[in-house]
């Protein structure tokens, strides 16, 4: 199906608008809109699920507290998407700072597959998520964002482009070459599904 | 071939979402009668879906929509500057009266607010009230309520709302009951908060003794204390502060 497109800028303008107005019941709304990018943008980061949530959530937090400062309401998202990315990075410092220091039971990568215990998707198993979450993190920063953003978001390349401030043809050729390397790396996970579909 | 080209491109725009819906029909036409666009197709709007599927999240969008709201500061001083975007959608001269209308409304609830007792001053707007509800009382419970400095006493008809902090009293108890008719008994002299974290309730034991008994199957559940967490396990189990 089609993805029908359920981001409306302008609907993101005046929410911010009004939030900016002392509603923050408007900002609620922002949130629920803007939640699962944002959390993707987050997990195609970080490994550990609950602490991709809390970068999710303070992303949003910080997003808030510096509302004022955005300068185009129309690119929320992609200023969003900035922001979550920043946070992620913060993030990462610390934990590889915490590493170096004594008493830090920072867990092996190759652990970490063992606490996806839980899931909210019946048709993917543990290890397939897994499997994807890792084929996207390895994607290039720019064209992991754009990922994020046109499955996940649900954003069309052309409005991708307008949040990030890029031309149409440039997001279009990103967004070309990461599922080319997505098709590669997850061709396993699509034929074999394919096969089971069948 | 020439004519897959075609069909090969409409499978591109699929995937940067640019496809109009006639093009989808017609893309899903031609499919059914040839295998290698099929395939193609299919692969495409399978790693759409698993790549949509794999990174989201336990907590839906609803339950972010609450957790973040209760975080958000209590009086956002937002400045707003001088942007572009501003004069499109309030006028400066509309900005200034809704300015006006704002400050004469501070300046008269002020006054209203100043004229009354102070235990109606001190009122604060409660926190959104959580499926939990007061199902045993006996003795004296104290219960503050978030942003606000005063402990008032539980009545058994109390509705309980997020950022409640619970004070039992020597031989007093209450018990809480959740949506799914788990009971939490809190003992005398305890004292338990309730937060917001994540898209759940937080139960913080600071001290004192709690019971928990679950209904099961329950999701996780803890019961946070200042030494750290207690996930139970089972259907029963007691936590103890010193």
């Amino acid at each position: 199906m089609a993805d029908k497109l359920k981001h409306k800028p302008t609907g993101d303008r005046q929410l911010i608008l009004a939030t900016l107005h002392g509603d923050n019941s408007a900002f609620g709304t922002i949130v629920e809109r803007h939640w699962n990018m944002v959390i993707a943008l987050a997990l195609s980061k970080i490994d550990e699920p609950a602490e991709a949530e809390d970068i999710a959530q303070e992303s949003f937090l910080k997003a808030y507290s510096h509302l004022h400062n955005l300068q185009n309401p129309t690119r929320f998202a992609g200023w969003l998407s900035k922001i979550v990315i920043q946070q992620c990075s913060n993030k990462i410092r610390r934990s590889v700072r915490c590493k170096t220091a004594l008493g830090c039971n920072s867990m092996p990568l190759e652990d970490l597959d063992i606490k996806y215990t839980k899931t909210t998707n019946p048709g993917l198993s543990q290890s397939q998520i897994y499997f994807i979450r890792k084929a996207v993190r390895q994607l290039p920063e720019k064209f992991r964002r754009l990922i994020i953003m046109r499955f996940v978001a649900g954003l069309s390349a052309g409005q991708i482009a307008e949040q990030i401030s890029k031309r149409p043809g440039t997001v279009r050729v990103w967004l070309h070459l990461a599922y080319k390397i997505l098709r590669k790396d997850l061709a396993p996970l699509l034929e074999r599904s394919e096969n089971e579909q069948m | 071939m020439s004519k897959c080209k075609k069909f090969k491109d409409l499978i591109e725009q699929y995937l940067d979402g640019t496809i109009s819906d006639s093009q989808f029909t017609e893309l899903e036409e031609h499919t059914k009668t040839c295998e290698s666009c099929r395939e193609e197709f299919e692969q495409s709007v399978l790693l759409q879906k698993t790549i949509k599927h794999a990174f989201s999240s336990t907590i839906s969008s609803e339950e972010a929509r609450a957790s973040v709201i209760t975080k958000l500061p209590e009086k956002e001083n937002h400045q707003i500057r001088n942007a572009g975007y501003r004069s499109t959608w309030l006028g400066g001269k509309r900005a200034a009266v809704a300015a006006g209308i704002l400050l004469a409304v501070g300046l008269l609830s002020g006054f209203v607010l100043g004229r009354k007792n102070i235990a109606e001053s001190t009122r604060v707007q409660l926190a959104a009230k959580v499926p939990m509800q007061l199902a045993d009382l006996e003795g004296t419970v104290l219960v503050k309520h978030k942003g606000s400095d005063t402990w008032q006493t539980l009545t058994p008809d109390s509705s309980v709302h997020i950022g409640d902090t619970f004070h039992s009293a020597a031989k007093s108890f209450f018990v809480l009951k959740l949506e799914n008719d788990s009971t939490i008994e809190v003992d005398q002299n305890s004292m338990l908060a309730l937060t917001f974290y994540n898209g759940q309730t937080q139960f913080i034991l600071e001290h004192g003794k709690c019971k928990a008994a679950l209904k099961s199957p329950h999701g996780r559940f803890f019961i946070s204390t200042p030494h750290g967490r207690v996930e139970a396990l089972g259907t029963e189990f007691t936590v103890t502060v010193e």
